[in-house]
């Protein structure tokens, strides 16, 4: 009982990672999901304006990114995204977990988000 | 058994599962998202309190209602978190279908993602390569075993995937326990710290490809009650070397000044070397466990032994408790295998309440209604079985058949995978 238990879900996980490794490659999306937005700048003030969970921007390597849709979803305990939010976050971004980067896949994720570049010395 | 023991260790499964989720729960996320979150973190909770429940202490199994229960729950809270825990990233994965199909590839593959999703899909294939070895009844017990503990570094690495993702607050303290859980059952257990020392005093053949061993306490004997069994690593001797493994045997007697007397029939590797054994050879012992033959009720018995498996009536028999009318069946292969036949007969002769019927079978299980009583004649009795595997499933299926309760049916059938 319990080795066909065994047998039938390892079978099934990997089929099923199988078609998801299929969708992926096969049929891509149509459109480019990325947004290609907006070269429009934005201050260090107008971003600090963006500083809680539900209205949350941060600057990362020098552009400016709407989180607030992808929080929720983000790993990490509140605690140690939330501070973040309305400020300059690159160095955050960079030094992770014991000083690590975020992972590539993190990067592609990233650029969803994105709504215009970072202009520090914008007024 | 008694209620509380009933309840334990479900109770503990709920605690173990639900302690997690109620921590991690997340809020606002959509259902494929939240339900891999909540798989996780169940997974998790049942693979940890799957590791407590493969310590071997004697006082823990007397609470969680014997070590047989521990390992049954212990193999099925196992199974059921390997089963969450492959849905884990699945349901993680299925959160951007049916929109962004590479993207939900991207969640799932460890090529396209950092050291925290590398380390869950190793501990998973950890988890998934040991449980394969698991069910191959082909392994030694020996080399089983370790494989089967191995399976320990994937819960400790499925708690680093954690960690790397930012996780620590009930993690670090997971983390500990899991690592106690291991080093428990690795040092105490398994390398024997726990373990009393004793030497082996007589070495009696009694049969075939059986002997009986006398076992003395060097230190502190421990307190067993006839129908409990005692997990014994023989080590070395005046010329015999031992295996060094702990291995599960039922006492058959035990009285004079805290010895310990096993019925050691060759049924293995380890088991085989032991034949030869000699006085002298020291011995670690841990245990008592089990409750066999522990919690009579005041009715006729009716007992049934398939070879090796007379030992905990004999011990019963020896410590002269014997206060129910009783029928003891004792099957065995030839007569050559008929281990302790004259001492059960005199035991017989000196108890009116015991009767005994001993029987030759030959190879082939024998026809079961022709041994037992009838039913008008089995009608009230509690019934106690040990024996192989088939013989016990057998006696089971007749027994139903004769009209006796699943609840008047006892057995000790201990496997240890």
């Amino acid at each position: 009982m319990m080795r066909r238990l065994y047998l039938s879900s390892t079978v099934l996980f990997w089929l099923l990672v199988t078609v998801f490794w299929a969708g992926g490659l096969w049929l891509p999306p149509a459109a480019e999901s990325v947004a290609v937005a907006a070269d429009k700048p934005y201050s260090t003030t107008e971003l600090a304006k963006h500083a809680t969970a539900e209205n949350c921007w941060m600057a990362i390597r020098g552009s400016v990114y709407d989180l607030s849709a992808f929080l929720p979803d983000h790993p990490s305990r509140p605690e140690i995204v939330l501070p973040w939010c309305g400020k300059e976050a690159t160095e955050a971004y960079n030094t992770k977990t014991k000083g690590r980067p975020h992972s590539p896949y993190a990067d592609e994720l990233l650029v969803k988000y994105r709504i215009g570049k970072f202009a520090a010395d914008k007024p | 058994m008694s209620v509380v023991r009933i309840v334990s260790i479900p109770l503990l499964l709920l605690l173990g599962v639900l302690g997690p989720i109620y921590w991690a729960f997340p809020t606002g996320l959509p259902v494929a998202r939240t339900s891999g979150i909540v798989f996780g973190w169940a997974g998790c909770g049942l693979l940890l309190s799957s590791l407590l429940l493969m310590l071997r202490e004697a006082r823990l199994a007397n609470w969680l209602g014997g070590l047989e229960r521990m390992y049954r729950w212990h193999h099925w809270a196992g199974m059921a978190a390997y089963v969450l825990l492959l849905a884990h990233p699945l349901l993680l994965a299925a959160n951007a279908l049916p929109n962004d199909r590479e993207l939900a590839w991207q969640t799932l593959s460890p090529f396209s993602q950092g050291r925290p999703v590398w380390l869950g899909w190793l501990s998973l294939l950890t988890l998934m390569i040991g449980l394969a070895t698991t069910f191959d009844r082909r392994i030694s017990y020996g080399r089983w075993r370790w494989l089967h503990i191995s399976l320990g570094i994937g819960v400790v690495l499925g708690l680093l995937h954690l960690l790397l993702l930012g996780i620590d607050e009930p993690v670090l303290p997971l983390l500990g326990l899991a690592i106690l859980f291991l080093g428990w059952r690795i040092l105490r257990e398994d390398r024997g710290w726990a373990a009393h020392p004793y030497i082996v005093q007589h070495v009696n053949p009694v049969a075939q490809n059986m002997v009986e061993v006398s076992l003395r306490p060097l230190g502190d004997g421990l307190a067993v009650r006839p129908g409990q069994f005692i997990l014994v690593a023989f080590l070395d001797g005046p010329a015999f070397r031992g295996c060094g493994e702990f291995h599960p045997f039922t006492v058959s007697g035990s009285a004079v000044k805290d010895e310990i007397r096993l019925g050691i029939k060759a049924l293995g590797d380890c088991t085989r070397h032991l034949q030869s054994i000699e006085p002298g050879t020291m011995a670690r012992v841990d245990g008592a466990f089990g409750g066999f033959l522990s919690e009579q009720d005041a009715v006729p018995q009716l007992w049934v032994a398939g070879g090796i498996g007379i030992t905990p009536f004999l011990a019963f028999l020896r410590a002269g408790n014997l206060r129910q009318p009783t029928t003891l069946v004792y099957l065995y292969r030839s007569e050559a295998d008929a281990a302790f036949v004259t001492e059960l007969e005199q035991l017989a002769t000196a108890n009116p309440k015991l009767s005994l019927r001993a029987q030759a079978t030959g190879d082939r299980l024998p026809d079961l209604n022709t041994l037992l009583p009838d039913r008008a004649s089995l009608a009230g009795h509690d019934c106690y079985l040990c024996g192989p595997p088939a013989m016990v499933s057998g006696l089971r299926t007749a027994l139903t058949r004769l009209g006796v309760k699943p609840s008047h049916i006892h057995l000790e059938n201990f496997e240890f995978r």
